[in-house]
């Protein structure tokens, strides 16, 4: 995915999905648009999980791989370090 | 509340009140799914949806009673249904398993299906991953939930083409696994 914009943590930070504002999650440095999806409704997610986050360590205990939010999701950038 | 219950699995290292609202969500999955189905069931058919019927009428009694175990694991551990249906069936763990646009459109109708039986198959793996040695009894009922999600999803995957579920249709009485939650 070459060529995706630059987003650092706090721009991710403040897409937390909640007051109507837009939910982005990150995993293994790319960021994910989640804002339409059903289970990321209000920024949550399975009671756990919270948009606006860096969620790679996460990922691997979780019951879907990264492809879901390829496929469900939307990419908008890749997460710039630190 | 069983507060002996609740106490081991919160030493066990559980956050409880995050297990209850998954199991609310989950609850709520599974009753609105039941109410959904019955549409998706009505609905199915004809010459292409008949043979669908019957496995998706498992299914939607399958979900209900998967309601009825997870009240009284959520009420032991402390927890509560909301008081409003409406309140309910908004914080449900899925996507209502709608009746697409086109009500004869019984691919659309299976993929529905499948869907949710996905959704609940992550779900209660998530619960399983959660509890495995740490909460006996919820892993207990999750499992048994699991265990019939991952055959209602085989069913209707089997009918998209996706191939063999490797079962037969249900035998006998309904949750071969829930129904020791029942008694």
């Amino acid at each position: 995915m070459p060529d995706l914009p630059r987003i650092d943590r706090n721009e991710l930070a403040g897409r937390d999905g909640r007051e109507g504002r837009p939910a982005w999650v990150a995993v293994d440095g790319i960021v994910y648009d989640v804002t339409d999806l059903f289970l990321w409704e209000g920024g949550r997610h399975w009671a756990m999980h919270d948009a606006g986050c860096d969620l790679s360590g996460d990922i691997s205990r979780a019951p879907h791989g990264a492809d879901l939010l390829r496929e469900r999701g939307r990419v908008v950038g890749r997460l710039s370090e630190p | 509340m069983a507060k002996v219950a609740r106490e081991v699995v919160e030493r066990a290292g559980v956050d409880v009140d995050q297990l209850v609202e998954l199991l609310v969500k989950n609850a709520s999955a599974e009753l609105t799914t039941f109410y959904y189905y019955t549409i998706l069931r009505v609905n199915l058919i004809g010459l292409d949806g008949e043979g669908i019927k019957e496995i998706a009428e498992t299914a939607r009694i399958e979900d209900r009673n998967h309601f009825e175990a997870l009240v009284p694991r959520i009420y032991e551990l402390g927890g509560e249904l909301p008081a409003g249906m409406k309140e309910f069936h908004d914080i449900s763990a899925c996507p209502p398993a709608s009746l697409p646009a086109d009500p004869t459109d019984v691919k659309g109708m299976l993929t529905v299906l499948v869907e949710a039986e996905r959704c609940a198959v992550r779900g209660y793996t998530q619960i399983c991953h959660m509890t495995a040695g740490k909460d006996h009894r919820t892993y207990d009922l999750a499992l048994a939930i699991l265990n019939e999600e991952i055959e209602h999803e085989s069913w209707f995957s089997e009918f998209l083409g996706e191939g063999p579920s490797g079962h037969f249709l249900r035998r006998g009485e309904t949750s071969p696994f829930v129904g020791k939650f029942m008694k």
